[in-house]
């Protein structure tokens, strides 16, 4: 026989308590009573029906969807485990709603307020799209309207890719593995490029398995992007805010998909247009500059041809200013002894009865010596 | 061009090609050979878009083709 401590058979009961998959998870209904707010702003309260009642602590008030008081009817969400210090089991809650909410829209609030703050919906951590993706795997059922519909509008847009389709039930019990089981398939290929994951509309319990935490960790942890198409534009699941894209339907998915084909054809076309432009440009520019050549070319050479008949001219100028017959033409002569036909410059060339030639502008005459007489210079 | 090219790949060459264009600094040749190639690369990519098949294929997944038969939603 052994005999146990109380903080063992409290740690026991703990072990026990927290390793059920029940009491980890569990909404209770009740009346609210015995409400007290600590310092730290934590409520303790109990929550009690006609048969029994159960302590409870709220340590988030954050979480708070109803206004506290005595009297009121709520159903809390939370964990049971044991106090150990006052050995007292109790309720930890974590989410507080007015009763007469179904309990759907419960778990949806009480879900999206969990995984919000855990990070899984910040925008900083949603992937953009591909631009250009070859292989879009396609989270949906095999025999639906969905599928034929998404197939037709990337098949009209972009049909340059290869669409893998991840078969799966979309709806009631086999809906949640069955996602997440295609999810993984097509992240294990490794060579999936975005994710489309897809349903058609339906009422919240249709589309519950995109409001479950095990797919939304799913999508979370998706190594390709994914964009989420369930339901119609009015219906939002957790699905929807942690994917990277959240489309309305599952149509406007496969539009966010791809590139619209008509918008590639403009874009390739501008291309071209551009390139013709930018050619036609260059060689309407080199033509210009044969033709300036060709200008520059002429003009220098008549440059120079002028140039050149300029400085014959100049010449020519200076060849009959040194010519005598300007200056016979002002009334000199020029004397050549006739015998010796040396020009005569001085009187000791000649002597009387020699005869001589004169030169005058227009002409010549012969002259004969008589005498000569020396004329003394100026100097 | 290379026809190996990701559709993406092209538009990115076309792009570039456009752009030596339009920057210039080559000769009138190197302008023709890039324009020829950047006009080869358009014509692909206009057929690629206009004569492409979409390709269907499926992975293996635990779905059992009995379970859906009766809720096709």
């Amino acid at each position: 026989m052994q005999v146990y401590t109380v903080a063992q058979i409290t740690g026991y009961l703990r072990d026990i308590l927290e390793s059920d998959g029940v009491l980890a998870d569990i909404w209770i209904s009740g009346e609210v009573s015995n409400l007290s707010e600590s310092s730290a702003g934590h409520l303790y309260f109990t929550l009690k029906d006609e048969a029994s009642q159960m302590r409870c602590v709220l340590f988030n008030r954050k979480r708070l969807s109803v206004e506290m008081e005595n009297g009121i009817a709520v159903v809390a969400h939370g964990r049971i485990s044991i106090y150990e210090v006052s050995g007292a089991v109790q309720l930890y809650v974590d989410m507080i709603q007015p009763t007469g909410v179904g309990i759907l829209h419960m778990e949806f609030e009480r879900l999206k307020a969990k995984l919000a703050e855990e990070g899984l919906f910040e925008p900083s951590r949603k992937r953009p799209l591909p631009a250009f993706p070859e292989r879009i795997g396609i989270v949906t059922s095999p025999g639906g309207a969905v599928l034929h519909d998404i197939t037709n509008i990337i098949s009209r847009r972009y049909p340059l890719v290869e669409l893998v389709l991840a078969p799966t039930t979309v709806q009631g019990e086999s809906a949640i593995p069955g996602i997440i089981n295609a999810l993984n398939a097509l992240n294990d290929r490794g060579d999936i490029d975005v994710i489309i994951i897809a349903r058609g509309g339906g009422s919240i319990e249709d589309l519950w398995a995109f409001n479950d935490e095990k797919v939304a960790r799913a999508i979370y942890f998706s190594k390709a992007p994914v964009i989420s198409g369930v339901g119609h534009d009015t219906d939002f699941t957790i699905a929807d805010f942690v994917a990277d894209k959240r489309a309305p339907t599952p149509s406007a998915a496969a539009e966010l998909a791809v590139p619209q084909g008509s918008e590639l054809e403009l874009r390739i076309q501008n291309f071209v247009t551009a390139m013709i432009i930018t050619l036609a440009g260059r060689i309407e520019q080199n033509r210009q500059h044969v033709d300036d050549l060709a200008d520059t070319i002429s003009t220098q050479v008549k440059n120079a041809v002028s140039i050149s008949q300029e400085r014959v001219r100049g010449q020519e100028l200076k060849l009959y200013s040194l010519s005598p017959i300007d200056t016979l033409q002002r009334g000199y002569a020029l004397v050549q002894h006739s015998a010796t036909g040396e020009l005569v410059s001085q009187i000791s060339q000649v002597e009387r009865g020699d005869m001589i030639k004169v030169q005058v502008s227009d002409g010549q005459f012969n002259s004969r010596v008589t005498g000569a007489k020396k004329v003394c210079s100026h100097e | 061009m290379n026809e190996d090219l990701s559709f993406e790949q092209a538009l990115t060459r076309l792009e570039s090609i456009t752009q030596s264009l339009q920057k210039g600094g080559m000769t009138l040749e190197e302008m023709i050979a890039l324009f020829e190639e950047g006009t080869a690369i358009a014509k692909i990519c206009h057929q690629r878009l206009n004569t492409a098949e979409l390709k269907l294929s499926e992975v293996q997944t635990t779905f059992e083709k009995d379970a859906e038969s009766e809720e096709s939603a």
